[in-house]
């Protein structure tokens, strides 16, 4: 895709390259995104009983599979660290200044980095509590959840 | 973006994929020889460089002839012809890939222009159908209508490109060029 206009009497042409292909989920991303697309969390039981959140097929200390063992956590979770986005791009999940931020949601032992929509950064602090601002259409995709929110603006 | 799985169709049965939609999107300056070259064409005109030195007519021009290795300016334009014969093709067979929107075969042609020369690749054939198109076809250009030309696909490498000024080529009717006429300029 290819348009063309003049700017201060120059000629600019922009370009649009765009190169899709799909990738098969497996057994726990399938699950993982299953549950966003009815608005809820899942985390998988590693084998030394912590929930991992966002799941995954191997257990991160052994290596070894993991059982098909999920577990809905959160919605509320608690920020561990985060970063600003003062000028977000058109890539990024919010339109306006956010955060990126590592949240464990309630019931996992591991953290699930996402958008923070908090409005200001004065909003932002590390251990504050969260909770998930849902799509209304919702189609098995990250996104399905638009952003955390700070719990007391829920 | 269309909905990333547009092809589920059960809003309950389990996700199962999940599309990616890498895309890099850029834009550039057209640099001045290119961008004279789409100004022609906006206005009806084909325009090319010939080397002063060897006499070989670029289209579009590139402000440069690479045989001798010296510069082309201004100086050296001239404007085309809108007709010549045609001295390659390649029949496309379209798979159905993403952004394809042809699904039937189509030609892209190799035009030689007439005098003072100069020649345009992957050029599109009007009127008649694939297995029509032949080696010495004379043809001329079908220009887009003036109010609807764009040079949208006119980029700094798009060295033989006169999409949304020129429609395509059809056969002039006039007789062949015979192929012995043709040896030297096959490409």
């Amino acid at each position: 895709m290819c348009s063309s206009k003049n700017v201060n009497d120059e000629r600019v042409s922009t370009h649009t390259i765009e190169f899709p292909y799909t990738r098969t989920l497996g057994p726990v991303y399938s699950a993982f995104l299953t549950g966003l697309r009815d608005a809820k969390v899942l985390g998988i039981t590693s084998r030394d009983g912590k929930v991992l959140c966002p799941p995954t097929e191997w257990d991160p200390q052994t290596g070894e599979s993991l059982d098909l063992d999920f577990i809905e956590v959160g919605p509320g979770g608690v920020v561990e660290t985060w970063a600003w986005v003062t000028e977000p791009t058109r890539k990024h999940p919010l339109d306006h200044p956010f955060a990126f931020a590592l949240v464990r949601l309630d019931g996992a032992d591991t953290a699930l980095l996402h958008a923070v929509d908090a409005g200001s950064i004065d909003a932002m602090r590390t251990g504050m509590r969260v909770t998930p601002r849902w799509k209304e259409e919702r189609i098995g995709y990250i996104t399905d959840l638009e952003a955390f929110v700070p719990e007391a603006s829920a | 973006m269309s909905d990333p799985n547009q092809d589920v169709v059960d809003p309950d049965a389990p996700v199962v994929g999940m599309d990616y939609f890498m895309s890099l999107h850029f834009e550039e300056r057209i640099c001045p020889v290119v961008r004279r070259y789409a100004d022609a064409l906006l206005e009806g005109k084909l325009i090319g460089h010939r080397c002063p030195k060897c006499a070989l007519v670029y289209a579009p021009p590139r402000g440069y002839c690479p045989i001798d290795v010296i510069e082309t300016t201004d100086a050296d334009e001239v404007q085309l012809a809108d007709r010549g014969f045609v001295t390659n093709y390649t029949v496309v067979t379209p798979v159905a890939y993403y952004g394809q929107e042809a699904t039937e075969p189509f030609a892209k042609v190799s035009v030689q222009l007439d005098e003072p020369g100069g020649s345009l690749s992957l050029q599109d054939v009007l009127e008649i159908g694939v297995d029509d198109v032949r080696v010495g076809m004379r043809v001329e250009a079908v220009w887009v209508p003036a109010a609807e030309r764009n040079v949208d696909e006119i980029g700094n490498r798009s060295w033989g490109s006169a999409e949304g000024c020129i429609l395509g080529w059809r056969p002039t009717g006039e007789p062949d060029v015979p192929a012995e006429q043709i040896s030297d300029k096959v490409f």
